[in-house]
């Protein structure tokens, strides 16, 4: 047994003296834990923990097999994503107990806050007094047991799992509803509670979703696509896609869903030109002698930095929405090209993971394929708050591609409509979100940089938060962002453009005077070198291509990625249409058509009298539109517009 | 954005090592807000009343303003001195507070105005002010206090928490959350002649609970009232002469732990800072329910 006293040695040391205790296979005692946050987080060893007292939050978060015991009371997050092993608390739990749970068991004394058990997938939640409201809010599968009373709206947006009620069930919450429980299901209880030396002798009720929210009701009328180029043409009143649209919506009753991001007229870089004489740019010349675009991101907080042969990223697209072979072919293309591919939401593929040289692996509301030995395998972790194709929404995946394969990574019942969470369960502002970050720094022993995903809302206010909370890079995704599925309305109409996006952000940090301490990586219809060299004289440090990307890759831009039935096998996981997909074709092919995009990053480098990418700044750009001058605030000169338009054609 | 903390000592008389708890309970959570830190005290021994200006160092301009509109006004000044960002006038006035208070107002950035209440707050972190104010030494009956991560205003010392509740002496609040119909409420409250000195929600609740408690409700009718008019997320600790309360909306997005013994209250964004008044202690403490709210006073 090792003691390990926390008012002498901080918790950072203290999470590495705990792993080094259990590796060598002993037992720890933690004393003076005074309620401090993150105690054993991460911790994967079959050791126990006693707890001298109280715990903070996300205590034994991201722990697999190791037995906690908490004398007192838990706050927020106990046994967060823990995959296996258990926790008794002897007092009461704080918010979301058991929250993401994957599996083990957490034992609550006393009561339980509120949510608790939220977006759980597996295991058992025990509550031995009342749960306050919202009880197994969203949850995915798994049982949660309440001996007392089960507050308001209990089982709300269950989507899986069971919840046993000891006492009173003041309401349901809803697509909840109430059935008895079997035998069987009394008789397991019963064995888990003496397995606890609980004593209980009352009955229970069992909750269960009720079936009524977990698909929509009637299909979108199967028509020919309009192809994105049509579709994104001009806006005139009642075109082609105005009358399909009503057509559709006058079938269903409901808002329509389709893939891609915005298609109507916006400002973007195609509004700014560079100064640049294309005269100067010589076919002949070598494009990559003499410039550097090497970079690294992610270190400033001491994490083993990415490392990019050019300041271009994958952007986040998840397994799910796209297919396996897919995500096989971009992280080999990201190998390929030298720069880092990016799990999206809903896990990491084992195989994306040995294909990608350095991935990111991404945490979203509903933890969806969240653990901690992925974190654990990931060069860097993003938590991603939101996406410029819908900022404020949680992410559709219809269940057509929710088969079993997919169901099992990411931890929740297969066939269903998914819709993952609007929101973190753990990060409610941000308060919250600097105890997260530290969560997942404390797991991964603050080797990992850690980055923020967000879409284009608030982000001069959302930039000065992600600088405050200690992320390492933003990630900032414009309107102009893509998606494998949400409505059409929110992909027109939310968010701003990307040029706006980008711009609102630099004029943030300047407010805080953070204007070079926090690389943003700008995305959001980023087409390519051209328009990256834009951005980076404009201020990001680096851009990330994810539609172009997948267009370097087969795909035909029909934007039903959403139904599931891809042609060409990218956003789809039926097998049949899969089986179209050539990994290893399309992988050279987006590989090749990164190379296009190092050269035009290096030729207009150059030719604009710079010998590092990092070179470029406002004084290469002019503003083609006085909309684009206004929001940017680049000088207002369309002369420049015949020389850009000679330059395209050069660096095409 | 932020961390709250409060603590009201139950024992007869003061004389009570306010300033050291309060101190402590918001080093323990000064994770919740880097940015800068505030403590309202109800303290011994202040004569008069108090006032609190925010006065830059150079600013001999602010000083004249306001001595010539205590003047005019009619309060005696009994003591004037610079502490850090501020300057402290304790002063003797009897008349009616408000039009004082508003006149104040033009004539420097006014931190608070109390007969026991002296708000003290400013950029940078617990200790950091406590080297700067001397805080530690304070002695009183009860406070409350606040950690704050800025995110839509300004990092600057007159957007720091806790807030006077402009026009009412001795009435102070911190809050964690955010109102979100803030100026439908702001503009009930101006139509009947309140004035406001910053964009900040917290200021109108301080604003709201101290125009109930004019009229003659109870702090604990007020809080009541408020947990239905309020729109949004808050957890929130107000604090008058006599006493202190709090409340929580319904859907409890921000924390608030609690400790009740036969000596004292606590109450803290996180139990950390309630250890930090009993080290290496558990604490039986509890959560108060969403939608719920509590007070305690001195009975008189």
């Amino acid at each position: 047994m090792v003691t390990i006293d926390l008012s002498t040695l901080p918790v950072r040391d203290a999470n590495e003296a705990i792993r080094a205790a259990a590796a060598a296979g002993e037992d720890i005692e933690v004393v003076n834990p005074d309620a401090r946050h993150h105690i054993g987080v991460g911790l994967v060893a079959p050791v126990t923990v006693h707890v001298k007292g109280s715990a903070g939050y996300f205590c034994a978060g991201l722990s697999h097999g190791a037995r906690f015991e908490v004398e007192s009371n838990v706050g927020w997050g106990v046994g967060d994503s823990m995959y296996a092993g258990s926790v008794v608390v002897g007092g009461n739990a704080g918010a979301i107990a058991g929250v993401a749970l994957r599996g083990g068991e957490v034992v609550i004394k006393g009561n339980l806050g509120s949510r608790a058990g939220q977006v759980m997938k597996a295991g058992t939640l025990l509550c031995c007094g009342n749960a306050s409201f919202l009880a197994g809010y969203m949850m995915y599968g798994g049982r949660i047991v309440i001996l007392g009373d089960s507050g308001d709206r209990v089982g709300e947006d269950m989507s899986g799992g069971t919840i046993f009620v000891g006492g009173k069930v003041e309401n349901l919450g809803s697509d909840a509803k109430v059935v008895e429980p079997t035998a069987e299901d009394l008789a397991d209880i019963r064995a888990f509670l003496d397995r606890y030396g609980i004593a209980f002798g009352g009955t229970f009720k069992k909750i269960v979703n009720a079936g009524t929210k977990l698909r929509y009701g009637v299909n979108e009328p199967i028509s020919r696509p309009l192809p994105h180029p049509v579709f994104s043409e001009g806006e005139t009143y009642w075109n082609a896609k105005v009358v399909e649209d009503i057509h559709a919506k006058s079938l269903i009753g409901r808002y329509r869903i389709r893939g891609y991001g915005a298609s109507k007229p916006l400002p973007h870089f195609g509004d700014i030109a560079l100064k640049v004489d294309p005269a100067r740019l010589t076919p002949t010349q070598d494009a990559l002698d003499g410039v550097n675009l090497a970079m690294t991101l992610g270190d400033r907080h001491g994490a083993v930095p990415l490392k990019l042969s050019m300041p271009v990223l994958i952007a986040p697209m998840s397994y799910g929405a796209l297919s396996k072979s897919t995500k096989m072919a971009l992280a080999r293309a990201s190998r390929l090209a030298g720069i880092v591919e990016n799990t999206g939401e809903g896990g990491m593929l084992p195989e994306e993971r040995a294909e990608a040289s350095q991935l990111i692996y991404q945490c979203l509301s509903g933890r969806l394929g969240w653990n901690i030995h992925d974190m654990l395998k990931a060069d860097a972790l993003e938590i991603y708050i939101s996406q410029g194709a819908k900022p404020g929404l949680g992410g559709q995946l219809m269940a057509k591609k929710v088969t079993k394969e997919l169901a099992a990574i990411r931890g929740i019942p297969e066939g269903i409509d998914l819709r993952s969470p609007s929101r973190h369960p753990d990060i409610m502002g941000a308060d919250d979100l600097v105890i997260k970050v530290e969560e997942f720094r404390e797991a991964t022993g603050y080797t990992k940089p850690i980055s923020i995903k967000m879409g284009a809302g608030r982000v001069r206010d959302d930039i000065k938060i992600a600088y405050k909370d200690g992320f390492d890079f933003v990630q900032l995704d414009g309107l102009q962002g893509s998606t494998g599925a949400a409505s059409t309305e929110v992909l027109e109409n939310v968010g701003i453009p990307t040029l706006a996006a980008l711009q609102e952000a630099l004029d943030g940090l300047k407010d805080i005077d953070a204007k070079n301490d926090m690389p943003i990586v700008m995305m959001g219809g980023i087409k390519d070198g051209v328009d990256a060299v834009k951005a980076l004289a404009l201020g990001a440090s680096a851009v990330a291509m994810g539609t172009a990307a997948i267009i370097a890759g087969g795909c035909i831009s029909c934007m039903q990625c959403h139904v599931g039935n891809c042609v060409v096998g990218i956003a789809t996981q039926d097998p049949e249409h899969e089986a179209r997909y050539q990994t290893e074709v399309q992988a050279q092919a987006i590989a090749r058509f990164f190379e296009v995009v190092r050269r035009q990053i290096a030729m207009l480098t150059k030719a604009l009298g710079h010998s590092d990418f990092q070179q470029l700044s406002r004084d290469d750009l002019v503003a083609l539109t006085p909309e684009a001058a206004a929001i940017t605030g680049l000088p207002y000169d369309p002369t420049y517009r015949a020389a850009s338009a000679e330059l395209l054609t050069k660096v095409a | 954005m932020c961390g709250i903390a409060g603590i009201f000592f139950k024992t007869q008389g003061s004389n009570q090592i306010l300033g050291r708890a309060l101190v402590d309970m918001l080093d323990g959570c000064q994770h919740r807000g880097p940015d800068s830190t505030g403590f309202a005290l109800y303290e011994d021994g202040i004569e008069g009343l108090r006032l609190r200006f925010m006065v830059a160092e150079d600013d001999t301009a602010a000083l004249d303003r306001i001595r010539a509109a205590l003047a005019a006004h009619g309060a005696t000044l009994r003591s004037e001195k610079r502490e850090g960002a501020t300057v402290v006038v304790d002063v003797d006035y009897s008349g009616e507070i408000r039009p004082f208070a508003y006149a104040m107002e033009h004539a420097a950035k006014l931190v608070s105005i109390g007969s026991t209440l002296d708000i003290i707050k400013d950029v940078g972190t617990s200790h950091q002010l406590d080297e700067t104010y001397r805080v530690s030494e304070i002695r009183g009956s009860h406070g409350i206090g606040h950690v704050r991560l800025a995110t839509e205003s300004d990092v600057k010392p007159e957007a720091a928490h806790p807030f006077w509740a402009t026009g009412f002496a001795d009435v102070a609040i911190v809050h964690n959350g955010q109102i979100t119909n803030y100026w439908k409420m702001r503009r009930r409250l101006e139509a009947r002649g309140f004035e406001f000195r910053t964009d900040n929600d917290s200021e109108l609740i301080a604003v709201y609970v101290a125009d109930k408690l004019a009229r003659g409700e109870t702090l604990e009718q007020a809080l009541e009232q408020s947990v239905d008019d309020l729109d949004g997320t808050f957890s929130f600790l107000v604090s008058t002469k006599d006493g202190i309360g709090f409340a929580k909306d319904r859907l409890a997005a921000k924390p608030m732990v609690m400790y009740e013994d036969d000596g004292l209250v606590a109450i803290a964004s996180e139990e950390v800072s309630l250890n930090r008044l009993f080290p290496g202690k558990p604490l039986a403490t509890t959560e108060p329910a969403p939608g719920t709210f509590r007070t305690w006073s001195r009975s008189i």
